[in-house]
């Protein structure tokens, strides 16, 4: 039997035991509709708002400023459409290497209307601030630009995006999925206004995700019914996962600093490893201002997709940069917007790093990996040839 | 993804991996969707595969698809290599995912190819290499 070492932080994590522990109840004595006015509901809705605390201490925030959702998705489409809603028509600024949850958003408001621009990226990842203000338009109404890239790590010049943002008052919405939890966010120094950020992500359960509305913005709600989250988003909440996202969040709080340093360090050593034994291999994303955990590397000749399924069989769970879909292989569109030749960025791969990988694990990939790239390299025409 | 037993054994040790000098045939498909790469080397000694060479650039199932089309190649009289065909390639592999299918298809093209060239230059006039 193969060691299993998972190596996709990015894009889901293992629930915490002590989360789980947590959450228990709320499936079994405490399972009431926290909406509920008897002591069933009355419980759960303790739940509910204790997670809620513990989720605006650690963001520094008022407890009515966070709203529950079902995930980074519905946050930042509450967000973006949520202000959208409120003047019907206007200029949005975003990235083009934003998350697929804002970047369909915005072209579904520019199908009802909509003036969207979106920016374009330097080589590392990184959105440039003035480049924010010179798109800036009479009626620019929301600028939306992530915190950090799933797929590359680059943490985007919030500050100075929010300082441009707050001079000409317009709101400003940051899609921190991949960063809350895992490096600071000081809303009020990066003068953020609407903040997305998600539970799975920090070893909390799947199907819970938060949104920071700070106090007095404008929003309309774009999922309609009962007057759950202060009229914001309706539904019935999802207590369970909810108390979970809450304890997931105390936990981060005592353990990201120390963290980020260790998994900075492991991802370091693992780069190091890479370029030391496999030729033409490149790094993505920007060398120092990334994401303590995430490694996006391009082996040139190499599809990412044969990689991804020979360290599988090896037990190591990475993820390719280029995706399949009924055989129609693109590159992956952030690397092309960041310039990435194309016979670099159909090898690519993104190994992310997490609370429980150690540094056998990565000794154990450094001495899998280079003899897989090494194998089909061989039988590809465009390394021989 | 699910992949069949003999797709990942194929994967983890292709059969008749490299290149050949001099074959007697060589064809190459490529599927533009993705950019995967199949090319396939014959030598042929009276009118059958002697030896059959591929390299590719691809996913793993279109590396196993290549190393199965290359056995399916290997021993099998050239003119019936016209006629292979997709399907032969999936059932060789093990079945193919539909997302993958395009694996199949640029493996049958290539090892199609490759008789067809071979054809091309037995029919050739005089000065060509021949080896039948």
């Amino acid at each position: 039997m193969n060691r299993r070492v998972y190596l996709d932080h990015n894009a889901s994590t293992q629930v915490h035991p002590e989360v789980v522990a947590a959450m228990l109840p709320y499936f079994g004595e405490r399972f009431g509709n926290a909406s509920s006015v008897h002591s069933f509901g009355r419980e759960a809705r303790e739940g509910l708002e204790i997670a809620r605390e513990q989720i605006a201490d650690f963001l520094r925030v008022g407890k009515e400023e966070v709203a529950f959702t079902s995930g980074g998705t519905e946050s930042d489409n509450l967000a973006i459409k949520g202000v959208a809603g409120t003047r019907g028509a206007g200029h949005i600024i975003t990235s083009e290497i934003e998350h697929h949850a804002v970047l369909r958003t915005c072209q579904f408001l520019e199908s009802q209307g909509f003036a969207v621009t979106y920016l374009p990226v330097d080589s590392d990842g990184l959105v440039v601030p003035d480049a924010v203000r010179s798109a800036i338009r009479p009626d620019t109404i929301l600028i939306t630009i992530m915190h950090a890239n799933s797929e590359v790590g680059t943490i985007q010049p919030a500050e100075a995006i929010g300082r441009i943002a707050r001079e000409r008052g317009i709101p400003f919405h940051v899609d921190a999925v991949q960063t809350f939890g895992k490096i600071p966010i000081d809303l009020e120094a990066f003068g953020i206004d609407l903040l997305s950020f998600s539970s799975h992500k920090i070893y909390g359960p799947k199907g819970v995700a938060g949104l920071y509305i700070r106090k007095g913005i404008k929003m309309v709600s774009v999922q309609h019914g009962g007057e759950h989250e202060r009229r914001r988003r309706a539904g019935t909440e999802n207590v369970s996962g909810i108390v979970g996202f809450g304890k997931a969040v105390e936990i981060r709080s005592r353990e990201m600093d120390t963290e980020a340093v260790r998994l900075t360090a492991l991802r370091n050593r693992f780069w190091d490893g890479v370029r030391a034994r496999v030729p033409e291999v490149r790094l993505n994303g920007h060398p120092t201002r990334r994401l303590p955990g995430t490694l996006n590397m391009c082996f040139r000749h190499v599809e990412s997709e044969s990689i991804v399924l020979g360290l599988d069989l090896k037990g190591v769970g990475v993820s390719a940069g280029s995706a399949c879909t009924s055989g129609n292989v693109e590159p992956s569109y952030v690397l092309v917007a960041m310039g990435v030749p194309l016979d670099w960025a159909m090898g690519s791969v993104r190994a992310t790093l997490g609370r429980e990988n150690t540094d056998e694990d990565i000794d154990y990939v450094l001495a899998v990996l280079p003899p897989l790239v090494e194998r089909i390299r061989k039988l590809s025409p465009a390394a021989v040839s | 993804m699910n992949y069949s037993e003999t797709l990942i054994d194929h994967f983890r040790n292709p059969r008749n991996a490299g290149m050949m000098r001099d074959p007697d045939g060589v064809g190459e498909d490529t599927f533009d969707g993705c950019g995967d790469l199949a090319r396939f080397y014959l030598r042929v000694v009276d009118g059958r595969v002697d030896d059959v060479r591929f390299q590719t650039y691809g996913c793993g199932p279109t590396i196993a698809a290549s190393s199965a089309g290359s056995e399916l190649a290997a021993g099998r009289a050239v003119s019936d290599l016209l006629s292979l065909s997709e399907q032969d390639v999936i059932a060789a592999v093990g079945g193919l995912p539909d997302e993958r299918l395009h694996a199949a298809q640029i493996v049958a093209g290539a090892i199609r190819a490759a008789a067809r060239d071979f054809l091309s230059r037995r029919s050739a006039p005089s000065g060509m290499k021949q080896h039948v």
